[in-house]
């Protein structure tokens, strides 16, 4: 198929683009790497009026250092992620889960704020964002805002995002010293949106779990926490943690659906399964 | 005939493929890429509903929309006289009545029922997407359960009972048989709906020239087919239609005949007498065009205590959709249900069911389901008797020494080497290796499996009609070049290549002076094209045959300007030579200087130029064979299978060139895999199909497979070279193998017998459910 019309525009500067988005007033749309926005317009399924193609906005992209943290420009590629020196030092796990994003060829496209604007369930750096309390710093005409990736999806490609806000940067505070990070999925080809899968935090202190954060993919209408796994994990010792019921205590916090490539019931105990193995080969390889 | 008369230099040599250089570098000619004067672009309003009527269209909105020039419905169709063919169906099936567009009722989901004509694709949907039909909706008849309950007539001209119904029966003998045998074996194999899913999806350009002539580019199958359909369709002269076809990406079957759209395209640019230009979209592809394979075969195999085969009864249930390119009950698949096996006595029933979905089509490897049938109820019956997998097969797998053999549905198997193919794979494998390994990994809950499965196929069928002959001229041009037509086609093939190395052989002139065509009906003569795995052998036998006529006259024109003997005259790298006289030695090129422009020098009464055709009937089957292996692993926790080793161990003959043989075992093979892991159209209750782009609907990729490890046999059989077909042998026995190889993974839960497709959620609940036991 082929797009509905629609006004284009190509702003230079965040200010134009937000003014734009304002201007929209709820019919306009961010075209970023575009991987899903432009199959989303050939189908049809989105026919807004104005297309903002942010692709020229020089200071959104680029990856830097900000007050302890490493901030990622909203339309920085995916491809970049596996390559940036930055990166690399202060957030390997971005990069971790940039692997299973795509495509080699969609990840030359696809942006990182792209897909966390986006809020697809199944996608790696929703969930990315969540496990390492990412802040997501967004600009409107009412200013800049700086809003917790924890309150920041409220279901299936639903976000608080104002429709005249536009995201700037993802901010994704370090991680204390001893930090062992997990990105584990199924899916069914590499690449795919994944069946079930988790994206795991675990600090490790004197032999002992000191802070743990667990988020999912897949696993309900957005990205998904598991506070009470976490809290459990908390003080145990490393090699004497029952991962079999932590992994069901962690899968029992998500919210899953059925669809036709599985069942919540399938996602839930196939997650805990891979949640037991991953944690208990890598706090086994420490 | 049979033995190559050169010394084959180019046939059995991995030769690069003539066509790669224009493919890869983005300068094909597929549909998609013809733009001619006027054009106007298609796009189709389609039905919604799955079964029910059409109350009333308004098309006013759509009209009145700039850019936009025609809206036909049905009845604007009728000032043309639009016959629908079914070139491939049953002859005891009736056929529905079938119109181009929506005539009334509705049968399924994305029957065309608007075309709309405008200056891009785009407008075109801008205006379908104005048009307003108003359905009377009724409860569809969606899957093969509720097809074969009959409660409905999908086609109310053909009331209410099956398609089509094909029995071999069974008697007394029969009967005994099984009451008497050691061990009797059952069991039902389902196959999941598929996609053809082609890289091009389909797509045409209708041009219509003067009175009543056409021109029209169409991704197709066959340029001749395509045209002799569009003449029969549209009650045209033949010769008033040409159809052009360079590069095709992948047909698989969907594309052997035209269909609604293609057909609904042409009839367009005839009424609004304008170039009309239609591409099916990938969208349109998973929900519109005809797909394949929703069939459920249930065996009963009869042993004795050898475990060797007495006996099989087959019951077989397809759901063939509402409008299939051919109607049938794959009587002829049924009947090869023996395969490579001494199999005494076979029963059949086997019935096809219409119902309010897309219509089935060929698909790669029409025998697939019953090679799928056989080779997974003999690992069923092996694990039954208690007894190896490989065992079973080496007492019942006929043998070269056997052969000719006739099985018990008196087709001739010759020249194979079934049980010759398992050996070799066996081999490959080392299967006391792989047992060790995997004994050892279940002791670390790890589930390995390791599956072979053996076929025959009956490849370049020739039962008669329009699968009887193909052609092929060969010419000598004045430059001494050659240059062949031959009524193959590609659709990826490499007959372009192929068909070249033979020629290039058979007349000894070197490969790069012989060019192929085969792109446009207007050239040449009819055949089928691809379909049946049929090119070599059909195509390349026609071509032999020709170049024999050819080099005969070659060889009399050199002896008669040379004073030699015509059996003294040889040709070589494009040089004739007088035997034993090198100084006589001259070029073809002069050889055919004079054949056209020196007439006066030929011998006295011959044709001048140096040109010859012939059309070559095959034999009624030429077998080709192979066995398949796999080893894989099931993951415990997730249920994901992952391919670890693809044996492909296999005998098409003489093989033209190894690389293409592989390539299309390759593309078999994968497309097979992803049949029995992945691929999946599905239907909702309401008849929506719900797997409508590649994010739902997975066809495997470069990742799922491992690198194939090939064996090659090389048994020639009797005809002009030798070859065999090899397009759809991977197709028919990777899904089998695969299965077998997860059957075996899983043989400790039990597991006897797998409803496809094997996803993750279906492996990981057979293999809790069994531990919960």
């Amino acid at each position: 198929m082929k797009a509905a019309p629609f006004d284009y525009v190509a702003p230079d500067s965040i200010e134009a683009a937000v003014d734009h988005l304002a201007r929209g007033g709820g019919e306009s749309v961010v075209l970023a790497g575009g991987q899903t926005l432009m199959p989303l317009l050939a189908l049809r399924m989105a026919t807004p009026s104005v297309v903002v193609d942010i692709n020229r906005i020089a200071e959104l992209s680029g990856v830097s250092r900000l007050d302890g943290a490493t901030r990622v420009g909203a339309t920085t590629r995916q491809a970049t992620i596996l390559t940036d020196p930055t990166i690399a030092a202060h957030a390997p796990t971005l990069a971790q889960a940039v692997r299973n994003v795509g495509h080699h060829q969609t990840r030359n496209r696809g942006t990182v704020g792209g897909s966390v604007s986006l809020g697809e369930p199944a996608a790696e750096l929703p969930a990315t964002a969540l496990a390492l309390e990412a802040m997501i710093e967004t600009r409107s005409p009412r200013g800049t805002r700086r809003i917790a990736a924890g309150d920041f999806y409220t279901g299936p490609y639903s976000t608080v995002l104002e429709p005249d806000e536009l995201v700037v940067a993802l901010h994704y505070p370090d991680l204390p010293a001893n930090t062992l990070t997990l990105v584990h999925e199924v899916a069914r080809r590499p690449g795919d949106f994944a069946l079930t899968g988790f994206i795991g935090a675990f600090t490790v202190d004197g032999g002992a779990i000191s802070r743990a954060r667990i988020s999912w993919l897949a696993m309900g209408p957005t990205p998904m926490r598991s506070p009470k796994a976490e809290a459990a994990l908390v003080g145990q010792r490393v090699g004497q943690i029952d991962l079999d019921e932590i992994g069901r205590l962690a899968a029992s916090e998500t919210d899953p659906m059925d669809d036709g490539h599985a069942s919540a019931d399938y996602r839930r105990t196939a997650g805990a399964r891979i949640f037991r193995r991953a944690v208990g080969q890598a706090l086994e390889t420490r | 005939m049979n033995e190559m008369t050169q010394a084959a230099r180019f046939v059995g040599q991995r030769v690069p493929r003539k066509e790669d250089r224009r493919l890869l570098t983005g300068n094909g000619a597929y549909t998609d890429d013809i733009t001619v004067p006027g054009m106007l672009h298609a796009a189709f309003v389609r039905s919604y509903i799955a079964r029910g009527t059409i109350k009333s269209i308004n098309t006013d909105a759509a009209k009145a929309l700039p850019g936009v020039h025609a809206v036909y419905v049905a009845d604007d169709l009728r000032t043309l006289d639009i016959k629908f063919l079914q070139l491939y169906s049953s002859p005891t099936a009736p056929a529905p009545a079938m119109w181009p567009l929506a005539d009334g009722r509705i049968a399924h989901v994305g029957e065309p029922v608007v075309i709309v004509l405008a200056d891009s694709r785009a407008l075109a949907e801008d205006g379908a997407a104005l048009v307003e039909v108003d359905y009377e909706s009724e409860e569809p008849v969606v899957t093969l359960e509720q097809a074969r309950a009959l409660t409905k007539a999908i086609h109310p001209d053909l009331g209410v009972k099956p398609a089509d119904t094909m029995i071999v029966p069974s008697d007394d003998a029969m009967a005994e048989t099984f009451a008497k045998a050691a061990h009797v074996v059952t069991g039902t194999i389902r196959h999941q709906r598929q996609a053809h899913s082609p890289m091009e999806t389909r797509g045409v350009v209708a041009q219509p020239k003067g009175t009543g002539e056409l021109t029209v580019w169409v991704s197709c199958q066959s340029p001749h087919m395509a045209a002799r359909y569009l003449s029969e369709a549209f009650n045209l002269p033949a010769h008033s239609i040409r159809v052009i076809a360079k590069d095709v990406g992948g047909a698989f079957g969907l594309k052997v005949q035209l269909w609604r759209e293609e057909v609904a395209a042409v009839a367009a640019a005839l009424i609004a007498n304008r170039p009309v230009k239609w591409i099916e979209d990938r969208l349109e592809n998973l929900t519109s065009a005809n797909q394949a394979r929703e069939q459920e075969v249930t065996v009963k195999l009869a042993l004795d205590a050898d475990a060797k085969l007495l006996a099989a009864d087959l019951e077989y249930h397809s759901n063939i959709g509402a409008f299939p390119h051919g109607i049938g009950a794959n009587a002829l698949g049924m009947m090869m249900f023996p395969g490579p096996y001494r199999l005494p006595r076979l029963s059949v029933n086997a019935n096809a069911y219409f119902s309010n979905t897309c219509g089935e089509a060929a698909f790669r490897g029409p025998w697939m389901v019953e090679s799928l049938a056989r080779e997974t109820m003999l690992d069923v019956a092996a694990r039954q008797i208690g007894i190896d997998p490989l065992e079973i097969r080496r007492r019942n797998l006929i043998t070269r020494e056997e052969q000719p053999f006739t099985t018990c549905m008196g087709t001739v198997l010759n020249w194979v080497t079934p049980r010759e193919t398992l050996e070799l794979a066996v081999e490959k494998i080392d299967v006391a290796a792989f047992r060790a390994e995997q004994a050892k990994a279940r002791t670390e809950g790890r589930y390995l499996g390791l599956g072979f499965a053996t076929y025959v196929e009956p490849t370049t069928m020739n039962m008669g009609g329009v699968l009887s002959s193909e052609w092929a001229q060969v010419q000598v041009e004045p430059t001494g070049k050659v240059t062949a037509v031959i009524s193959t086609h590609s659709q990826g093939h490499g007959t372009e290549t192929t068909m070249a190395q033979v020629i290039a052989d058979e007349l000894g002139v070197p490969f790069n002076d012989v060019s192929v065509f085969e792109d446009d009906s207007s050239r040449g003569s009819f055949g089928a094209g691809a379909g049946g795995s049929r090119q070599a052998v059909a195509g390349g036998g026609a071509a032999i045959h020709a170049i024999a006529i050819l080099k005969a006259k070659i060889k009399a024109i050199a002896a008669h300007l040379l004073n030699a003997s015509a059996d003294a005259v040889e040709i070589e790298s494009g040089m004739i030579r007088v035997k034993g006289v090198e100084e006589m030695t001259t070029s073809l090129a002069s050889l055919a200087a004079t054949a056209y422009f020196e007439t006066p020098r030929l011998p006295p009464g011959m044709e001048a130029g140096l040109t010859a055709q012939y059309r070559y009937s095959p034999p009624p089957f030429v077998f080709s064979n192979a066995t398949h292996a796999c080893v894989c692993e099931v993951d415990r926790d997730t249920g994901v299978v992952k391919i670890l080793r693809w044996v492909a161990s296999e005998d098409c003959g003489v093989m033209i060139n190894p690389s293409v043989v592989e390539g299309q075992i390759a593309g078999g093979v994968t497309q097979g895999v992803g049949g029995v892991l992945m691929e999946q159209i599905r239907y909702d209750a309401d008849g929506n199909p719900t797997a409508a782009t590649f994010k739902d609907y997975l066809v495997p990729g470069i990742f799922d497979m491992p690198e194939i490890e090939y064996c090659h046999m090389i048994t020639p059989a009797d005809n002009p070279g030798g070859f065999k077909g090899i397009g759809e042998g991977g197709a028919i026995i990777g899904p089998p193998t695969i299965i077998n190889a997860v059957a075996d993974a899983l043989s400790p839960f039990g597991v006897r017998t797998l409803d496809l497709p094997l996803s993750p959620p279906r492996l990981l609940a057979l293999m809790d459910g069994a531990e919960a036991k």
